[in-house]
């Protein structure tokens, strides 16, 4: 049985906006599951959707085995979910916090004081434990939200964004509980901008661009199917070269055999070739009678990133994204 | 049944981040206190007008009601709060009990009032203010008055959940608060109004429980103006529970 399963989903908002136009995927049970796409792509719609928050429009939607309006209930007790904020209540402590979610979770008396207990030391809170959770460090605080989210031993775990705004220290962290998680048995459905850990956690992925999927498989497979290594050039006139320069560029590189693809990036301009290497002489001869100036090219081997601006046009930030979050935190998301 | 026990929850998270944010405390009680000692100090003489009487004493079922409504307020400030912080996702993601959450809250209100105004009155106390119903008017006093707060709270908890801004749900309270109070028998007997003044208040919701809480100190009891006090909110909580659950259906859904 599938932890998830989605057929022809869709969300429609009530202003006519169409957030997820009609997807389809499978995650498998004890799966890891990335769930990626740019601002806007529908991700936390899904999301919202798949635990319960929000009505879909049309098409199915299965959670462990449970169709998710039908039996919102029971799914309830099988998830747990964890927003893209931190959300934990900071007037009462660590451990308070802990025991209400357990409450709400319908447990009680020693079990779940046991249970609080064994949360506090995993996420290593056990000396702050009855310390306001205001006075946590933003890292202790996605600590705890994370715990919180764990007290009723969830089957599925939901995160959209858990490790977006965290030093890289906690998020390392963030990523090796999940791992260990993962490791016990748990599904992770997990949404994020750090594609790097994707890469060596997630054993399949989705990528969402507005409202679709637009390419699933595991790693290693999505990467192979760009079949090209990058090739990223930078023009001279700053980062990104004026409009016409860059067109100019463009055309040279039209005229060059043995490319697959030509992008433009906020890098500058990224092409896919096979056998990379061998064709940078020819574009530095190329560029240099069209008496167009590069400050730099570089070589590598497809990334997640290279996957994820193939289908997407756009690459993942994850600092600008923290920047866009916070100027647009009230009007962004949609109700 | 995870109805009583989930609200329970809520009213006990509710209690504990009232108990640790004090100058919530201080805020709604202050200005109850301020008329208690002041206010009725400055308009002493009223009394010789209401012939000869302590104006202390007439003026504290009034002030006892404010102080209820003034609290009832920050009610939907609370839950703006929670929806802003994403907490009350959070707990809309668990397979707690939906009214629970607005129940919790409620009864952590009209817990608050009761306390709030037993403090009212146990100053009033000391100011020689006392019912002649003895412990009896006591307990019906702060149940009116809780059951009054209740009541109000649905008004903010609406107003929160429709808005979902804070300074809307404070704007809204704090231009209500004076005119419905000045409108009332809350610190002024209706012989003493202007005619105007005297049919308005005669309708003012606050005017009824002011007089059943009044009669309880002043007079005796009188059931007549209790059980229309008790009709009068009643109707007021339909009206404001009508209104706050259909605005939370909206926003849950």
């Amino acid at each position: 049985m599938p932890a998830v399963q989605v057929e022809n989903l869709v969300k429609t908002y009530g202003d006519g906006t169409q957030a997820v136009k009609g997807i389809s995927f499978k995650v498998d049970d004890g799966e890891f599951f990335g769930f990626l796409g740019p601002n806007g792509a529908g991700k936390s719609t899904t999301i919202k959707i798949l635990t319960t928050l929000l009505r879909k429009t049309s098409g199915s939607a299965n959670v462990a085995g449970l169709e998710i309006e039908h039996d919102a209930q029971k799914v309830r007790k099988l998830i747990g979910v964890q927003m893209q904020d931190t959300v934990i209540d900071e007037d009462l402590t660590g451990r308070e916090n802990l025991e209400l979610q357990g409450h709400l979770q319908q447990m009680h008396g020693e079990e779940l004081k046991e249970r609080v207990n064994e949360l506090l030391k995993v996420v290593d809170l056990g000396d702050a434990a009855d310390k306001r959770s205001a006075y946590y460090s933003g890292g202790m605080k996605k600590r705890l939200d994370l715990a919180s989210t764990l007290v009723h031993r969830p089957k599925i775990l939901f995160l959209d964004e858990p490790t977006t705004g965290l030093d890289p220290q906690s998020r390392a962290q963030v990523w090796s509980y999940l791992k260990g998680l993962n490791q016990t048995g748990m599904t992770i459905f997990i949404t994020t901008q750090y594609l790097e850990e994707v890469d060596r956690l997630c054993r399949r992925l989705a990528i969402l661009d507005h409202g679709e999927i637009v390419a699933q498989g595991s790693p290693s497979e999505l990467k192979s199917e760009i079949g090209a290594d990058r090739i990223t050039l930078a023009l001279e006139n700053g980062n990104t070269g004026t409009g016409s320069l860059k067109d100019k560029a463009k055309q040279v590189l039209g005229g060059l055999g043995g490319i697959t693809e030509i992008v433009d990036s906020d890098e500058g301009i990224v092409v896919y070739a096979k056998n990379g290497g061998f064709l940078v002489p020819d574009i530095v001869r190329a560029f240099d009678t069209a008496e167009i100036k590069l400050s730099s090219i570089g070589v590598s081997s497809p990334t997640l990133d290279d996957v994820f601006l193939k289908h997407t046009g756009r690459r993942i930030r994850p600092e600008e994204i923290d920047k866009s979050r916070a100027s647009g935190m009230f009007g962004r998301r949609r109700r | 049944m995870s109805l009583a026990s989930d609200s329970y929850y809520m009213f006990l998270r509710w209690m504990k981040k009232l108990v640790r944010n004090p100058i919530l405390l201080f805020f709604s009680l202050f200005q109850p206190i301020i008329f208690l000692v002041l206010f009725t100090q400055l308009f002493s003489s009223f009394g010789l007008l209401l012939g000869g009487i302590n104006y202390t004493i007439f003026a504290t079922a009034g002030i006892v009601l404010q102080n209820a409504f003034s609290s009832a307020f920050q009610s939907g400030t609370a839950v703006v709060d929670d929806i802003k912080s994403g907490f009350l996702t959070k707990m809309l993601a668990t397979p707690a009990s939906r009214a629970s959450i607005l129940l919790g809250r409620l009864l952590s209100d009209a817990f608050r009032v009761f306390a709030q105004s037993l403090i009212i009155l146990v100053l009033a106390y000391g100011l020689g203010v006392f019912p002649v119903t003895g412990f009896i008017g006591y307990v019906l006093i702060l149940f009116t008055v809780a059951f009054f707060g209740l009541a109000w709270s649905g008004i903010s908890l609406a107003l929160g959940l429709r808005t979902k801004s804070a300074e809307t749900v404070f704007g809204i309270a704090g231009t209500l608060t004076f005119p419905l109070l000045f409108m009332s028998t809350a610190l002024m007997d209706k012989r003493l109004m202007p005619e105007w003044m005297k049919s308005v208040s005669a309708y003012n919701p606050i005017s009824f429980a002011v007089n059943a809480i009044r009669d309880l100190i002043m007079i005796g009891y009188n059931w007549n103006s209790f059980l229309l006090s008790f009709g009068v909110i009643s109707l007021i909580a339909i009206l404001t529970m009508g209104a706050t659950i259909y605005e939370f259906r909206k926003v849950v859904s």
